[in-house]
């Protein structure tokens, strides 16, 4: 693929050419995507620490999340499940979006970036409902001692659903490592959607036919993939370990 | 010409495709994701049976989770995310010093993990919570997670 004689001495970098045969704005996304990645890297080391710090108490997967739509049984793992799927599809239409985008075919980017967003969107939608009934918490909730300021003593009190103080599924930490990781992993997701949408409005408007390449697909996309790419590990040490 | 702007039109003539290797990249793409599919899928239905059988927290289990995601993470770095197409240096430039600082993390955490989890470090904690752990553990027939929690316990009331 790498037609290097074709590269404008004119258009290249000041040093005269392109360093890693990559442009500025493809590897300074990667940069940056490391940059994000540590801070993600910081976040589930973290959370391993605590969890083995607490393992004795620390709830199990299959414990929390139970629900699914419309199914008034206890179904673990299920929606997780789903949601993982939709992720990884919508991973799959913006890495068409990009190939499509290499052979200049707009009709092809627009439509694989539309079911990228569709899919963005439907993550970001089951993770509210997902945040919804862990914060709600189940019908029985569970027995706590809680700090009453009015009695100035600890009390015994059912709690249901989370806070960042108590939860009923375990230790306060599970319920906080869960809304901040899931939170911060959910806004990547909420951007990358908004990013999406200004690529999508550019590429119907044109602006890259006129530019002659589609290499912001292939920038966003790089964003795209990085937040299924966290998925991955958020799912397998928040629900299946 | 400004070294900010990002139209470089001849790096997109690189990678100039046309019909035949659109066609060729799209199936290794449908591949990638079938095989995704497949292994996520496993981890599900592993994890689900996982209570019954009293697997849950097995050291094999932890293992075998980790290990299929760092495949499925590797097929999206090298596949999707094309980084299995760059220049092999660049390709290093971008994950040695990431790899390196996770070893460091998992260090860290095997070690100051195993020393806050000494019985003399433990913190205090609810007993109700304890106990509902002690009776989830024992409900799901959880191998190993009475004698745990009762560990747990005892760390607790050492302060």
């Amino acid at each position: 693929m790498s037609h290097s004689a074709e590269i404008d001495q004119k258009e290249a970098w000041s040093g005269g050419q392109s360093p890693f045969k990559v442009s500025y704005g493809k590897m300074f996304m990667w940069f940056f995507l490391i940059s994000d990645a540590l801070t993600f890297g910081g976040l589930l080391s973290s959370y391993g620490f605590i969890r083995h710090k607490y393992s004795e108490v620390w709830p199990h997967a299959e414990n929390v999340f139970t629900h699914f739509p419309f199914i008034h049984q206890h179904v673990p793992l299920a929606y997780v499940g789903l949601m993982t799927f939709i992720l990884i599809m919508s991973s799959v239409t913006m890495v068409l979006a990009v190939e499509a985008g290499q052979r200049m075919n707009k009709r092809g980017v627009l439509i694989w970036m539309f079911w990228t967003i569709i899919g963005g969107l439907m993550f970001v939608g089951s993770q509210a409902w997902e945040w919804y009934h862990f914060i709600v918490g189940t019908d029985h909730g569970a027995l706590r001692h809680v700090w009453d300021p009015a009695v100035g003593h600890y009390v015994e009190k059912t709690i249901y659903g989370a806070n960042m103080v108590v939860n009923e599924y375990g230790v306060p930490q599970f319920a906080n490592y869960f809304f901040f990781i899931t939170g911060f992993h959910g806004t990547h997701v909420f951007s990358g959607v908004v990013i999406n949408f200004v690529i999508f409005l550019n590429a119907l408007f044109g602006t890259y036919e006129r530019r002659g390449h589609y290499e912001m697909v292939e920038k966003v996309g790089l964003y795209w993939h990085f937040v299924d790419l966290v998925w991955v590990f958020v799912f397998t040490f928040f629900y299946l370990l | 010409m400004s070294e900010f702007h990002d139209d470089y039109p001849q790096y997109e003539k690189m990678a100039g495709h046309d019909e035949d290797y659109g066609k060729k990249a799209r199936r290794t793409l449908w591949n990638v994701f079938w095989i995704m599919l497949v292994i996520t899928i496993f981890e599900l239905a592993i994890g689900s049976m996982a209570p019954g059988h009293g697997w849950t927290g097995a050291l094999w289990l932890k293992v075998l989770f980790i290990t299929l995601t760092i495949v499925k993470a590797a097929a999206i770095v090298m596949w999707f995310m094309h980084l299995g197409h760059e220049v092999t240096f660049f390709k290093y430039i971008i994950l040695l010093p990431y790899l390196t600082f996770i070893c460091y993390c998992i260090f860290i955490c095997l070690n100051e993990g195993t020393y806050s989890s000494l019985p003399r470090n433990k913190t205090t904690v609810d007993k109700l919570l304890v106990q509902q752990q002690v009776d989830l553990r024992a409900h799901r027939g959880h191998g190993g997670g009475e004698e745990h929690a009762a560990g747990a316990e005892q760390g607790a009331e050492h302060h």
